[in-house]
């Protein structure tokens, strides 16, 4: 590796967001791949790289996705080849070879992710040729991921990427079926909750949902993502090259969705633009529209004193991944006639999504205040945007709820990455009981006598 | 019972000149690999025979830089760090705003105050042409930003293999920022012991922050405390020493820089943990004068006692510890009668009750003994990697509580679960980085509670936290519903025959390399 001509200068005190960031509401692609890889239950990450890359992540990915532990092959139950300075100057295939037939022989499990690093990266090891070596024996995907070719999101698509190049072949299509992307496991807090909330939904219509993680036949699951009819993205980014690629290959169209849906309205957009897509028979889709609008609203009502008696109308703020800031945004203005003061969208989308993203926060409001949107990743920049507002309300992560009584003067949620005041399991915010769900969470935190 | 005087330790000498401290490896014949008698592993490590040797299965067990260090370094109150990394490497900090909020500011802990970090995100781009001008903006974007008294820079394995120079950018952007930047050489990929984290970042702090004594504080006694003990210990610490007129500098963590300027001016520097204060006692004294004692911890009634002892001895407060430790063993010796009666009645044969545990070197030292006091049988140990600091007190401690079985692992949650399985101990502590281990059908609980745990029931330093881990060791054995229930419904790590063969070290590779 030689050291090149520094390409850049950048000027010391006014820096371009991407130079310093403090506490970036992400980690890296390693982060990424490996967060999907865990979320497949029955797959076995084996990680090629420095030995503290799986117990960094367990504490900055896992943890900080809503302290979630790494569960059977996650954190230090994880394979890795833990390479130091001898394997940089000498390589790491032989080491990698070795970890990858012990953790076969070893590890239960159906699948096996090789999820290779920064070093590998570096050093120019030929991963690929390793895990040849084993295909014919196990089912296997090899993922380059060095940690500095991208964050958490991109890591994602990484994953898939790979698993579309070496594992996936073309099947007849099932009429019905739908793949559901743009949900990071632990990167997104609620993945758990929402995507069994999303498979429910879908299923209430009739169609044959594949929400790929937490399914315990996972290797199933993958296999089955060519025969899918419709690719369903949840994010306006996140899981896009994916569906593009799948679009590619086996030409599987698909649609995307700003977020995850909240609340009784999103829910029912939801499923009528599925529904139509997939031809669903309209009466279906209003029949149970209908009924869980029914229910969701009559529980709504329940809600209507401590709303209206003590925080009606209030203006609030929010921090968070795309996906998540849309959703919760649209559901307390459109849903509760909260008033959004500013938007942070903090996971770094591409710039060519961005102009979506702001249609998204400006267009779909049923009120006439319009947020201001920030695009920031920055905690420092975030924390000052935040300052000298009148929110009542902020949504944000754990690295602003414990300062933003005494500094925003906001009683803070935590709703998007990191969460580590949070224990998150099944909770979730999608569907028509997902927006009860969120005002039970942040109303509990004013609740008192009437 | 003082000073670790072993010829063994190869680089006694800390070289501040140097840009870091040498290897584990090289200062003191580390390994993170062994499984025997510890009669045995005393033996090769006084004939030098220890040999660091490969798995051919391994896990992920942390690095250099994220073991302790992306979790402590950012608690240091008004300074900053800067992360020369990807941005991955520096996510295990991101619970930094929180770390000790949740400790009353009635117990001490300051109202105003603010943690900082940054990192440089290193990208592919960044890879190819190198990122010093990157380096160099951020450390000015920390002093602009937070003006802090110092800026930890601290690097990482892809800093390291595409050769940044951090030192001439320190010397180069030193004269322009007031803060003291103190360079932490953290590569992941330099070393395969943890430990060597603890030694890089002292030298940073000794090289860069410790100031000459401009007085020497003869009641001041530095404490390095690390992250496996919580706020109460240090309350109780602080109680004690307080109560014969002595106070304490807690470092590094929650810590000022001020703080660890003056280290150099204190009476003595005591240990929590032996093998991470090692180099920054070292240090202190070689280059300040400052005395030091690395063994006991202050766990357990008689380890406490010694552990005060030795303060006293450097303090001048002789007199005064022993009226303390008299003063106290009337409130606590009852106390631990009645816990050692209790655990001496939970088996109907009166037999002891077997504990396995162990994390670090350290405790390793500190527990095993205080086990013992509690009436507890330790027939063996994990400890996370073994070098030859420890070796004296290592033999001493055999003297003490007679032999047991060591395995030397650092978070090998396979090789864990394998012991626990055959030692079947009647409790074993786990640290959550112990895999499935804590499925099971006996005791378990945790080793020891981390942060700003403000609560007493955590404790274990001292004698309130003698009494108190006492206690919760005897809780522990009140119900084994979770881990019992965890065992039989969920699926195991590992296929059965892992747990039919003998050997927890079954894939390490034999000295001619094959496996």
């Amino acid at each position: 590796m030689t050291k090149a001509v520094q390409a850049k200068v950048s000027s010391a005190v006014d820096l371009p967001a991407s130079d310093a960031l403090e506490a970036p509401r992400f980690s890296c692609a390693l982060a990424g791949a490996y967060s999907t890889a865990v979320g497949l239950y029955g797959a076995v990450p084996i990680l090629h790289s420095g030995a503290g890359c799986g117990i960094g992540q367990l504490f900055g990915q896992f943890y900080g996705g809503g302290q979630n532990a790494g569960g059977p092959v996650g954190g230090t139950s994880t394979p890795c080849s833990s390479l130091i300075e001898e394997h940089v100057i000498f390589g790491g295939e032989k080491k990698l070879r070795n970890l990858i037939e012990s953790s076969v022989e070893l590890v239960n499990g159906q699948f096996y992710a090789v999820i290779s690093g920064c070093i590998p990266s570096l050093i120019g090891d030929d991963t690929e040729s390793v895990v040849k070596e084993f295909r014919d024996k196990v089912p296997i995907i090899s993922i380059k991921a060095a940690g500095f070719s991208g964050n958490s999101y991109q890591g994602y698509e990484l994953f898939f990427e790979s698993l579309i190049d070496q594992f996936l072949t073309p099947q007849t299509k099932v009429k019905g079926q739908v793949n559901i992307f743009g949900i990071v496991p632990y990167q997104h807090l609620f993945w758990k909750g929402d995507l069994d909330v999303i498979r429910e939904l879908l299923e209430s219509i009739g169609l044959k949902p594949n929400i790929i993680f937490t399914r315990f036949d996972s290797v199933e699951a993958l296999k089955s993502i060519p025969a899918a009819e419709y690719n369903i993205v949840l994010s306006p980014w996140v899981g896009h090259e994916t569906a593009e690629k799948l679009k590619e290959k086996f030409k599987t169209p698909f649609i995307a969705f700003p977020g995850v849906p909240i609340g009784p309205k999103q829910s029912s957009e939801f499923l009528r633009v599925v529904g139509k897509k997939l031809r669903v028979p309209a009466k279906t889709v209003e029949k149970v529209i209908e009924e869980r609008e029914k229910r969701a609203y009559r529980f709504t009502e329940y809600l209507g004193d401590i709303l209206t008696l003590v925080r009606p109308h209030a203006y609030f703020s929010v921090v968070a991944d795309s996906s998540t800031a849309i959703s919760i945004t649209k559901f307390l203005a459109n849903e509760l006639g909260y008033l959004p003061e500013i938007v942070q969208i903090a996971d770094d989308p591409h710039e060519d999504k961005r102009d979506l993203i702001r249609r998204e926060l400006l267009e779909t409001l049923e009120t006439p205040v319009k947020p201001e949107i920030v695009f920031e990743v920055d905690s420092y920049r975030i924390r000052q945007n935040l300052k000298n507002r009148n929110s009542l309300f902020l949504f944000a992560s754990s690295l602003e709820s414990p300062i933003s009584l005494a500094e925003f003067g906001a009683i803070p949620l935590t709703v998007a990455f990191p969460s580590f005041d949070r224990l998150i399991l099944e909770h979730s915010y999608a569907g028509y009981k997902g927006g009860l769900f969120l005002a039970e969470d942040f109303m509990s935190k004013f609740a008192g006598p009437l | 019972m003082t000073e670790n005087k072993s010829p063994h330790i190869i680089d006694s000498k800390i070289n501040l000149e140097e840009a870091t401290c040498p290897n584990r490896e090289q200062r003191a014949n580390g390994i993170n690999v062994w499984y025997g008698k510890a009669s045995d592993l005393v033996k090769e490590a006084r004939e030098g025979t220890l040999t660091r040797r490969e798995r051919k299965f391994q896990q992920t067990s942390g690095c250099v830089l994220n073991f302790y260090l992306t979790v402590r370094v950012g608690t240091i109150r008004d300074a900053a760090v800067v992360y020369h990394a990807p941005v991955g490497c520096s996510s295990s900090a991101l619970g930094y705003r929180e770390l000790y909020r949740g400790v009353p500011v009635e117990l001490g802990r300051p109202a105003e105050y603010d943690l900082h970090w940054i990192t440089t995100n290193l990208r592919e781009n960044d890879v190819v042409y190198g990122a010093t001008e990157k380096l160099k903006s951020a450390i000015f974007e920390a002093q602009r930003r937070y003006n802090p008294k110092a800026i930890f820079v601290m690097t990482s394995c892809t800093s390291g293999i595409i050769g940044e120079d951090i030192e001439g950018v320190v010397a180069e952007v030193q004269p322009k920022v007031k803060a003291r930047i103190v360079p932490v050489h953290c590569e992941g990929s330099r070393s395969r012991l943890v430990q060597t984290g603890y030694d890089a970042f002292w030298h940073g702090v000794l090289k860069y922050l410790v100031k000459k004594p401009q007085k020497k504080q003869k009641d001041l006694v530095n404490v390095a405390s690390m992250l496996s003990y919580t706020w109460q210990d240090r309350l109780e610490i602080k109680r004690l020493l307080e109560k014969v007129g002595l106070r304490v500098n807690f470092i590094p963590e929650f810590a000022t820089v001020e703080q660890l300027e003056q280290l150099s001016e204190a009476a003595v520097t005591a240990p929590l943990c032996p093998t991470y204060t090692d180099y920054l006692s070292r240090g202190l004294e070689q280059e300040y004068g400052v005395p030091y004692f690395l063994y006991p911890s202050p766990m357990g009634i008689a380890n406490t006692d010694a552990w005060l002892r030795e303060i006293g001895k450097h303090t001048g407060k002789s007199k005064e510890i022993e009226k303390l430790i008299e003063d106290e063993h009337k409130v606590w010796i009852p106390k631990l009668k009645a816990i050692q009666e209790e655990f001496a009645k939970v088996k109907a044969d009166g037999k002891k009750v077997e504990v396995l545990g162990a994390l670090g070197q350290g405790r390793l030292l500190a527990q095993l003994p205080y086990f013992d006091e509690l009436g507890l049988k330790s027939s063996a140990a994990m400890c996370q990697d073994f070098d030859n600091l420890i070796l004296g007190d290592l033999e001493n401690l055999i003297k003490n509580v007679g032999d047991f079985d060591i395995l030397v692992n650092t978070f090998q949650a396979a090789e864990q679960s394998h012991i626990t399985r055959k030692l079947d101990p009647d409790i074993a502590l786990t640290c959550p980085f112990q895999g499935g281990a804590f499925k099971r059908d006996k005791g378990m609980t945790r080793i020891h509670a981390l942060r700003g745990d403000p609560d007493p029931w955590s404790r274990q330093s001292g004698y309130t936290g003698a009494i108190a881990f006492g206690n919760f060791l005897l809780q522990s054995l009140k119900s084994s519903a979770f881990q019992r229930t965890m065992l039989e419904k969920t699926e195991n790590t590992y296929k059965d025959w892992w747990y039919r063969q003998p050997d927890p070290l079954h894939y390490l590779i034999k000295e001619d390399g094959e496996p």
